[in-house]
């Protein structure tokens, strides 16, 4: 057997392990709020997990996953070292794999994308030098850890406030709620729709320009808010009017827990889109190598590699991931169903507009600013904003940490292979 | 495991606010009971009483501190975080005042004149209610906190209205004692033991009122 097929193997066991880490861990956290909320028991929140975040890793997964293998570093100046490149790489998801696993078990909030980009980083500053790194694209990255929190805040926060006003404050809120129902499911499916066509079918090439994508979703998403609007009266009357409300909920919350299932598919497949390619691009870079013996300017991540890596992540959630959410669900009883719908929302979206931008954004961090910005508007229960601090904290540690671990695995395994 | 968002939430002041709420709802029926007793007959367990409050009003004094320690700089909270503590110290100065009243009791046993035993028993009356109340206010608002409905606000509103009420009677209830203590009662130290007691069982009712105007600025909009 060639040491290519066994890095492969090697890459392949250790990509499996990143990708499970994050369903355990990043997206059990992000479902945790609509478990939190009781919009969603833990078996629904595990299905709804592995299908959508499964979704969105095929559908829309493509696009990150390239920047991740070829934006930070130029994989045109390793041309004729192919294999230093899969070694980099192997290298790369080796130190993200490690790091990840530490900061875990020693409760650091650190992030699984800044963690394979810092790792990335180090093999390329050490295989071809650091002016081989686009430095302008990692400013704009590190920049995107501070804006994409913020934006998940603005957006969660702007939401929250005037559901709160237009809403909760007002004498009926239910028949608020359902008046306002169709325009926020309409907001939603249309966020949804146009991140799938943007980024679905940027994988499948179609000849179609923004404006007519998003003509084609303005229908889409109207006639999605009218069946929906159905839909949620519907399960309103079943579950709150009609029998009893074993979650406590209002009529009013009651409608936006059911919202809230939609956001949480919404940032279940934005965490496939965004973050499985986390753990496959660099897999995707040493298949590229293996499999034409020589780097290619432009990887092609197959659909069955995106495949394998959503099943990874609900695997992991599956195994590991539903003790999160359970624990989570128990100890955050303070979102309910109205908080928990503005900060998924805020999040998702943020996460989905980064992602097209092909920034790999924390999910989780974005998810954090979303409900900081809620509690900003005073939506909150009580926040402890010193986990921001450690946030900043793990961004602080994580680079540094992952760029000099990466560059000493590469130094070893090219002198052990 | 990895909970970040778990970490990021803290437990709610409010359900301490709560048991805190409940102590000084206790207190207030203790007081009742100690204050009857004492004010009719010889009070045998006036003494027992009073170490039942003093008990419970350690016990929330142990409540406060904990909310006071457990909200440090870098909480985030639906609500003003110098106006809770304000409503906080006001609540527990009603416990503060319920005990010292206690105390002026016990200073002269069987040292009520019967000319204002019975006038003093409403005035006692008169304060209970609002001191119940602040349990049902800090309870509403902890369901208006998480819900945000107006409709939950305005019960909130109704209450603070209630307190208000029974604050103007305890206090109209005060003063006519004070005109009969100063008509009835020729010897100096009896009226200056009466006058003072009946001041501080007014300001029971008085620290309720701040307290129920506190929570008005916490809810308003």
């Amino acid at each position: 057997m060639s040491i290519d097929v066994i890095v492969l193997f090697l890459a392949s066991l250790v990509g499996l392990y990143v990708a499970a880490n994050i369903g355990a861990n990043d997206l059990a956290n992000a479902m945790g709020t609509s478990v939190g909320s009781r919009a969603l028991t833990l078996k629904q929140a595990v299905l709804v997990s592995v299908i959508a975040n499964l979704l969105g890793a095929v559908l829309a997964g493509g696009h990150v996953t390239s920047t991740i293998s070829k934006g930070i570093i130029d994989p045109g100046l390793l041309i004729n070292e192919p294999n230093n490149l899969m070694l980099g790489m192997f290298a790369a998801l080796i130190s993200a794999g490690l790091w990840v696993h530490l900061a875990t078990y020693s409760g650091l909030p650190v992030s699984t994308t800044h963690a394979i980009v810092g790792a990335v980083v180090g093999f390329g500053i050490l295989s071809v030098g650091p002016g081989a790194v686009s430095w302008g694209k990692i400013i704009a990255i590190a920049t995107s850890w501070v804006v994409s929190p913020a934006a998940g805040a603005a957006i969660a926060g702007g939401i929250f406030y005037l559901i709160e006003k237009r809403i909760m404050s007002v004498r009926d809120p239910y028949t608020a709620a359902v008046h306002y129902a169709p325009a926020l499911i309409f907001l939603v499916v249309l966020v949804l729709i146009l991140s799938v066509i943007f980024k679905a079918l940027k994988n499948l090439h179609p000849e179609i320009g923004h404006f007519y994508a998003v003509l084609l979703t303005i229908p889409c998403a109207a006639l999605a808010s009218l069946v929906g609007r159905k839909w949620v009266r519907w399960q309103v009357r079943l579950k709150c009017e009609l029998g009893p409300n074993p979650q406590g909920h209002s009529p009013e919350e009651c409608l936006f827990a059911q919202l809230q299932v939609l956001t949480a598919c919404y940032v279940a497949f934005a965490h496939g889109a965004n973050d499985v390619a986390n753990a496959i691009g660099p897999l995707a870079a040493i298949f590229s190598v293996v499999k034409t013996k020589s780097v290619a300017l432009q990887v092609e991540v197959p659909l069955w590699m995106l495949l394998v890596g959503g099943m990874a992540v609900g695997g992991g959630l599956f195994a590991f991931g539903t003790r999160v959410m359970e624990t989570i669900g128990k100890n955050i009883t303070e979102i309910t169903p109205v908080r928990g719908f503005c900060a998924e929302f805020g999040a998702a979206t943020t996460i989905l507009v980064c992602s097209r931008l092909g920034l790999p954004v924390s999910t989780t961090h974005v998810l954090v600013g979303a409900v900081v910005g809620v509690g900003l508007m005073r939506g909150m229960g009580t926040l402890d904003l010193r986990i921001l601090k450690k946030i900043g904290l793990s961004w602080i540690v994580t680079l540094p940490f992952t760029i000099v671990l990466a560059m000493v695995l590469y130094k070893l395994l090219t002198v052990v292979l | 495991m990895r909970l970040l968002l778990s970490s990021l939430f803290m437990k709610s002041p409010f359900e301490n606010l709560q048991k805190h709420a409940d102590k000084v709802k206790e207190c207030a029926h203790l007081f009742k009971e100690a204050a009857v007793c004492h004010i009719g007959e010889e009070c045998k367990k006036f003494d027992l009483l009073t170490e039942q409050v003093a008990r419970l009003e350690s016990e929330a004094d142990y409540i406060k501190r904990n909310i006071r320690n457990h909200l440090p700089r870098g909480i985030l909270m639906p609500v003003d975080k110098f106006q809770f503590f304000q409503y906080l110290r006001e609540q527990d100065k009603v416990l503060d005042e319920v005990e010292d009243a206690m105390f002026w009791l016990s200073f002269r046993p069987r040292g009520i004149p019967d000319e204002i035993a019975a006038d003093l028993n409403h005035l006692v009356d008169a304060v209970i209610p609002p001191i119940e109340k602040l349990s049902d206010l800090v309870a509403l608002a902890t369901e208006y906190f998480r819900t945000k409905s107006e409709a939950q606000r305005e019960k909130i509103k109704s209450l603070i209205r209630d307190i208000r009420q029974y604050e103007r009677e305890a206090d109209h209830l005060e003063r006519e004692l004070k005109f009969k203590i100063f008509a009835t009662i020729k010897d100096a130290l009896v009226v200056f033991h009466m006058i003072r007691l009946v001041e501080i069982v007014g300001e029971i009712a008085d620290h309720a009122q701040n307290a129920s105007d506190r929570m008005r600025a916490m809810i308003a909009r």
